[in-house]
């Protein structure tokens, strides 16, 4: 067993502190003292004693986001499964997990009188491994037949990804699946085409090809690989209870599916704020010069550039860059300016802070400057003084322990999970320029004096549009994403979205927003529903770089519009709180509508619409539609 | 060969954190029966808290069919005497 014999009492001590502090209504202590001692790696009689703990806390006054996940299975999850909602609790989730009877799936997806297809889960997880996928080849077979059975097999799932996505409208998620660690033709099983092993490869290799927009592919063989194949599997709870993997694999399944989900359902983090001595360069830039710092020769100067090579990727991808560094600016800037070996540019961070304050007090500057929450960032420092002192003022921060010896950096942010996304597109690679456009923006707005010639001056274009297939993935993508300007938290599947377009009282909105500095990309979805003479804004939701620009009354125009011309008197608006949407609070009063009603976290709110009342001043100009048109 | 007090003070503690219950004693003639929360689900976890406080491994199906506690500590003993 993996567990070494320290694990059990001093996670006993932990468990005993954190249950303290749960029995005293502390919460939120609680699951910090638990996610202190427990790591994913933790066996399963830790996770087990952790996710017990778990169920007896009330997680209500944490606010965390609701989430009904069932897993389909031909093995058994039921031990699996406090495990995932222990670590979906870590990723921000008050989730509910059920387990399916034993190898039911296809009849609890097809039969549309399933207690599953009643009970409409958000997510579905369709736990596949090698023992569930029919692929019969003889030795010697030819490819033609191989290929054959790779395509049936695939085949089978594609029925159950389609009756999922349109009958029960969740997000899906369906497994890569493990190769077994011993096979009767040994090595042959992976170098011959017909080899068991080729075989499932062949498989994992075509699902992605397949794979349509609200499928979430699990690359579960990816976790047993890391993990080991002689640790993956643990034969005897096979034959004795139909376990597909070791339990003590239950921690780190559970982890890389949290983050994946959270990826999904827009909990990923989105900025990484670096320190610089120690951490981008060895050495300390203002001692050492730009000259002395260990950065692109010898071991640990090569160590550094693969940092700067994985973090200019995750800049790449979308993640938002930032600085946090004790330094003198100039001389901290003069690394990114003048060291030849040097892969990061200063034009890749969007804030660059360095000088002699307090890095919480910084860190609580960079979130502002950005316009994201605190629990959208992610802080890297070598020193365990700083990082202490970050974790104790700003609890939301994400704070990552670095190990001494810098060629482990990039594991350990890598292995941290906060980055994971479930999907990529267009705008991702482009949102760190939209944030560095965005710095430009707030420079010339210093420059002017009043506000109207600053939005005057950014010649901001907008292109309304509806669902069309291009833009519908971005669209239900924001919807999943947006947290803070988002008035209901309701959240469709690109699927739902794709359903609610085709109904006749229903009216799906984009606004592409671009100005003088560049494409701010799509930046808001609505939802509208018609009720008798009354249209309701079910869903709006917008992205915060463009928030304060008038755009908000660009689009309750365009509402009004949609409103007038299906004959509608008024519009109807709701406001449902949440732990992140304070932000759009005051949103409808300051449009000019009327709270008509209170209750709970809703409040709602009513306009109306005659020829005589006036369209709210924006400086936003309209443009025609570039349907069809990439960015 | 390791002291049967010795096992039972163990495999005590392993239960009690097993089951969350500090105030829960064993004796010999325990079965599942007697514990609440032993299901098969809980056995699981209690065989792999017993294997690595012991550090040795188990087979559950065996563990499984041991008529009460007092078999389970022999079987311990002999397991993890050597």
């Amino acid at each position: 067993m993996s567990g070494d014999a320290t694990t059990g009492p001093a996670f006993s001590v932990s468990l005993s502190r954190a249950k303290a502090a749960a029995a005293g209504g502390d919460a939120c202590a609680a699951l910090s003292i638990l996610f202190t001692a427990l790591t994913a790696e933790s066996d399963f009689v830790d996770q087990s004693r952790a996710a017990r703990l778990l169920k007896s806390i009330d997680l209500a006054p944490l606010r965390l986001r609701r989430l009904r996940i069932a897993l389909l299975a031909a093995s058994t999850l039921e031990h699996f499964a406090p495990v995932l909602r222990l670590w979906l609790a870590r990723m921000g989730f008050d989730a509910e997990v059920s387990v399916n009877p034993f190898d039911t799936a296809t009849q609890a997806i097809l039969d549309p009188a399933s207690p599953l297809r009643a009970a409409r889960p958000d997510i579905v997880w369709l736990f596949s491994t090698h023992r569930d996928i029919p692929l019969e080849a003889q030795p010697g077979d030819a490819v033609a037949r191989v290929a054959a059975q790779v395509d049936q097999a695939i085949a089978a799932r594609q029925t159950l990804w389609t009756t999922l996505l349109e009958q029960v409208g969740c997000t899906v998620i369906d497994n890569l699946v493990d190769c077994p660690a011993d096979d009767p033709f040994g090595n042959l099983a992976g170098s011959a085409v017909w080899g068991r092993r080729a075989m499932l490869r062949r498989y994992n290799a075509e699902l992605p090809v397949v794979a349509p927009a609200g499928i979430v592919l699990f690359d579960l063989d990816q976790v047993a690989r890391t993990l080991g194949r002689t640790r993956w599997e643990d034969a005897r709870f096979w034959y004795h209870s139909r376990h597909a993997f070791a339990l003590d694999a239950s921690g780190p399944v559970a982890h890389a599916a949290a983050r994946l989900i959270a990826g999904a359902r827009g909990l990923a983090k989105k900025c990484l704020v670096l320190d610089l001595d120690n951490t981008l360069w060895g050495g300390v830039i203002g001692d050492d010069g730009v000259a002395g710092i260990a950065l692109g020769h010898g071991e640990e100067g090569e160590a550094y550039v693969a940092l700067h090579r994985y973090v200019k990727a995750l800049k790449e991808r979308g993640i938002i860059l930032a600085v946090c560094s004790k330094n003198e600016h100039e001389t901290a800037a003069s690394v990114f300016r003048e060291h030849p070996d040097c892969l990061l540019r200063l034009e890749d961070f969007a804030v660059f802070t360095a000088n002699w304050g307090n890095k919480a007090d910084n860190i609580r500057d960079i979130a502002a400057t950005l316009n994201i929450g605190l629990d959208s960032l992610v802080f890297v420092d070598d020193n365990p003084m700083e990082r202490d002192l970050v974790r104790r003022h700003l609890p939301e921060v994400e704070v990552i322990d670095l190990p001494e010896a810098c060629a482990g950096y990039v594991e350990a942010i890598a292995r941290s999970g906060w980055f994971e996304a479930a999907s990529f597109s267009a705008e991702d690679s482009a949102r760190g320029r939209y944030y560095a456009e965005n710095a430009q923006r707030a420079a010339v707005r210093n420059a002017y004096v009043d506000l109207p010639s600053y939005l005057r001056g950014l010649e901001m274009q907008g292109a309304l549009g509806g669902a069309d297939p291009f833009h519908l993935p971005r669209i239900a993508q924001l919807i999943n994403k947006s947290n803070q300007f988002h008035l209901t938290g309701t959240r469709y599947s690109e699927a739902e979205l794709k359903a609610i377009a085709t109904m006749p009282e229903c009216v799906v909105r984009h606004l592409r927003l671009s100005d003088k500095f560049g494409d701010n990309g799509l930046i808001a979805s609505i939802v509208l529903r018609h009720q008798d003479r009354a249209m309701l804004v079910d869903t709006w939701v917008m992205s915060c770089r463009v928030l304060g620009r008038t755009v908000e009354e660009f689009i309750a125009n365009d509402i009004r519009t949609m409103a007038q011309q299906r004959g509608c008197e008024r519009v109807l608006g709701r406001y449902v709180r949440s732990s992140k949407n304070g932000l759009v609070e005051g949103l409808y009063e300051r449009l000019g509508f009327t709270c008509v009603s209170r209750s709970g976290e809703m409040t709602e709110w009513a306009f109306d619409i005659g020829a005589d009342v006036p369209a709210w001043t924006t400086w936003v100009q309209p443009v025609p539609t570039r349907e069809g048109l990439a960015a | 060969m390791i002291e049967r007090t010795e096992v039972m003070r163990r495999l005590t503690e392993v239960f009690q954190e097993t089951f969350d219950d500090p105030g829960l004693e064993l004796s010999d003639s325990m079965t599942a029966a007697d514990v609440d929360e032993w299901d098969s689900l809980q056995h699981i976890v209690l065989v792999l808290a017993v294997e690595r406080e012991f550090r040795i491994r188990l087979n559950p199906a065996e563990v499984g069919k041991l008529e009460n506690v007092g078999r389970m500590i022999d079987l311990l003993q002999v397991k993890a005497g050597g």
